[in-house]
């Protein structure tokens, strides 16, 4: 009798735990299928639009955007991954219950090209705005047709044109003024000369800010512009190590389809450690870091225009890893073409939000150039885009290097070096304006 | 590299001007390799395969997935790239050669074009470039490094060069003292006579077909360690510098084609640190191409298409 009733209690316990386990499980299952960029924003947490966690189903709102795909540069990770935040905000209520349709070309380097597919996302697709752009010439081309038409682009520029118009705010500061940072961070390393390349496209731009560094510094330096697909890095980078000298700097501005061949050049012609490497933002990932560390460690300056590539950094930065994650293909790499498009959709997003009444090109335009103090942890400084004649709300950038497979920070937010006039007036703009805080 | 002038080459100094000779011979060889390769299919069947740079990143590409995608040891991986070379140069031989036989040479052009195309266009479909990911193949060989004069040169620059003297001693002696060699080197000669003479014309082409196709497939293996990327656009167009080389050599002589690839290379490779006309250097293989054939047509007439083919 007595054994039975301690069998009894026994199993009676036993329903109980179990009960409580099944209880735990099911809180911490909903918890981890809540939807991707859900909730509420919060110092600790990020979301996607409105974070309702439910999928719009109203009418769409178009939105569209050109990235340049050439062999040696793929952009259209920019995007892909601003496609990707668009999905999350899909999947979160949307633009008060609005589905973004986001169009996306891609062009091959070609004006004519850029040209018609900027009037047929205007024009044709009659999109609202025009977001996540990204080529060497397309702002060349086409600002004077956006501005012509009230629109101001938010995506990730290249050439001068992306930040010497009205037509283009950049959540980046482009290859010219990362390469000062890089540039910047070799003269205070102590380089006695230094040897410059970029892709021949945009080398006069992109370079020309470097050379003002080292002209400033009075070391000599020499630019080598580059032809894409390079089909001679070895060749090409014994020439800047022959100028350059051991103790020299040698700075590299290309993207991870290209830096790769000048890096594995480096280390089997031996000149790794003796010149110290610069570099603009496009190598800061991880993904180069574990192929080219333990070779590379402690030789790189590169200029991160962004916040290192880690999710631990803030809540913007681990969003940004979850979506990539669920609405991206497998090829795109957290990076900072993935941190250009992930910022790209986001301040979009703001934009759209903050419309009250119809969203048109007008109204969401007006939006756009009515943004400012938008904080987030993938930048230093919050971004911007307001009524000026240019916009270059990206000129405070950290320098990393890799170490052990990683990206590991060398050195935090500095405003780099304003070699251009511009770099001047715009840190005016944004004290006078309180653009950014 | 801040080194004391010993002695200057059109004002660039002798020493600065040392590992451009390495790079340029070892591209050299590769050209050399797939130029010779060109020539030895050219005169069995009269076939200009312009396929080859093709074929040959096809392979590596293959190479490069297998290496990091299963768990293949690199032995396998390097051997299925040269004898995918030799595989698919052999059924195109097989299923077209047939076909284009009595078709003139420019035709017979034409369609190893289109197999290029084709090929590039998976490779762009299967193994699109771009994002965060660069391909690379590097040899085993390319950790091992000596310091020659004053200049670091890999073991896989000198296997290049080797390989390209090699192969065309083989080749040359092939060609000469085997049965097969002589059923060729008849058949380059005069193809109806060739068969009414009762050589099996399909099985030498075949083998011709087969060797050229592992000579295509070995420069795919060994050009992108040399690149430092595997790129197979540039891979594809590998074609050019070989071509010339095999032009250099009249599509006729094997180690004209071999001097021609290692110029070709070299040409271009030392035209680097002059700056004036370093943008053009990739001009040289043509320039080259266009001198030799003036040269060697002082005396006589140079035909390129075979003719009664």
């Amino acid at each position: 009798m007595r054994s039975r009733k301690i069998k009894i209690g026994v199993a009676v316990a036993a329903a109980g735990v179990l009960a409580l386990i099944l209880t735990t499980t099911a809180a911490v299952g909903s918890r981890n299928a809540a939807p991707i960029g859900s909730g509420k924003a919060s110092a600790t947490h990020s979301i996607c639009g409105l974070g309702t966690g439910k999928k719009a189903t109203g009418s769409g709102i178009k939105i569209g955007g050109i990235d340049m795909l050439i062999p040696g540069v793929d952009f259209t990770t920019i995007g892909k991954t601003a496609a990707a935040y668009f999905d999350c905000v899909n999947d979160n209520g949307g633009i008060n219950n609005h589905p973004i349709h986001y169009i996306l070309y891609n062009e091959q380097l070609n004006p004519a090209q850029e040209a018609a597919l900027a009037r047929k996302l205007i024009q044709s697709d009659k999109v609202v705005g025009v977001v996540g752009n990204t080529s060497f010439a397309e702002c060349g081309t086409n600002w004077k047709y956006y501005k012509s038409k009230g629109y101001v682009v938010i995506g990730a520029g290249v050439q001068a044109e992306c930040y010497s118009t009205p037509s283009f705010a950049e959540v980046n500061s482009g290859p010219r003024y990362s390469n000062v940072g890089a540039a910047q961070a070799l003269v205070k390393a102590g380089i006695t000369k230094l040897a410059i390349a970029s892709p021949d496209t945009i080398s006069a731009y992109a370079d020309g800010g470097p050379a003002l560094v080292a002209q400033k510094a009075g070391i000599p330096y020499k630019i080598f512009p580059t032809h894409l697909p390079v089909t001679d890095a070895t060749s090409q980078l014994i020439q800047m190590y022959q100028f350059a000298g051991n103790g020299g700097g040698i700075l590299l501005d290309f993207t991870p389809d290209t830096a790769p061949a000048f890096m594995k050049a480096a280390e089997a012609q031996g000149i790794v450690d003796k010149v110290k490497w610069g570099s603009s933002t496009p190598i800061a990932n991880t993904f180069m870091s574990s192929q080219f560390s333990p070779a590379f460690d402690g030789q790189l300056y590169i200029d991160n225009e962004f916040s290192n590539v880690d999710p631990k950094v803030g809540p913007d930065s681990a969003l940004m890893f979850q979506v990539i994650a669920k609405y991206t293909h497998p090829t795109i790499a957290p990076q900072a073409f993935a941190q250009m498009g992930f910022l790209d959709g986001m301040f979009a997003t703001h934009a759209l939000l903050s419309i009250k009444g119809p969203i048109t090109a007008k109204s969401y335009n007006a939006a756009v150039v009515a943004l400012k103090d938008q904080k987030t942890d993938i930048l230093c400084k919050p971004f911007y885009v307001g009524n000026l004649p240019y916009h270059i709300p990206n000129n405070t950038n950290i320098i990393v290097d890799y170490k052990a497979g990683n990206v590991v920070v060398r050195s935090g937010c500095t405003d780099f070096q304003a070699v251009d006039p511009a770099i001047t007036q715009t840190r005016i703009w944004e004290k006078k304006y309180h653009l950014n805080g | 590299m801040n080194h004391v002038l010993g002695f200057s080459v059109f004002g660039v100094d002798w020493e600065f001007l040392k590992p451009f000779i390495v790079i340029g011979l070892a591209f050299g060889g590769v050209y050399a390799l797939s130029g010779v390769g060109l020539v030895v299919l050219y005169r069995a069947t009269g076939v200009l395969n312009l396929a080859f740079g093709a074929i040959g990143a096809a392979g590596a590409l293959i190479a490069y997935y297998l290496l990091n995608h299963t768990g293949c040891p690199e032995w396998l991986a390097f051997s299925i790239c040269v004898a995918f070379g030799g595989v698919v140069n052999l059924a195109y031989g097989m299923v077209f050669g047939p076909a284009f036989a009595r078709r003139d040479p420019l035709v017979k052009m034409m369609g190893t074009l289109a197999l290029a195309l084709i090929l590039l266009g998976l490779m762009a479909w299967r193994a699109p470039a771009g994002g965060a990911f660069a391909r690379f193949l590097p040899l085993p060989s390319t950790q091992v490094h000596y310091d020659i004069f004053g200049t670091i040169v890999s073991l896989t620059q000198i296997i290049s060069i080797a390989l390209a003297f090699v192969l065309t001693a083989a080749a040359s002696i092939f060609l000469r003292v085997t049965k097969l060699g002589t059923a060729m080197r008849a058949l380059a000669n005069d193809r109806e006579i060739t068969a009414t003479l009762g050589v099996p014309v399909r099985r030498v082409e075949a083998a011709a077909w087969f060797g050229s196709g592992i000579a295509c497939g070995a420069a795919g293996l060994i050009l992108p360690d040399l690149l430092t990327s595997l790129d197979y656009s540039a891979l594809t167009f590998l074609v050019i510098a070989s071509l010339a080389a095999a032009l250099i050599g009249r599509l006729q002589s094997l180690w004209a084609t071999m001097f021609g690839g290692l110029a070709v290379g070299l040409a271009q490779s030392v035209l680097s640190p002059y700056s004036s006309v370093s943008n053009y250097r990739s001009a040289a293989p043509f320039v080259l191409a266009i001198a030799a054939l003036l040269y060697l047509s002082r005396r006589r007439v140079v035909t390129i298409s075979r003719a009664g083919t």
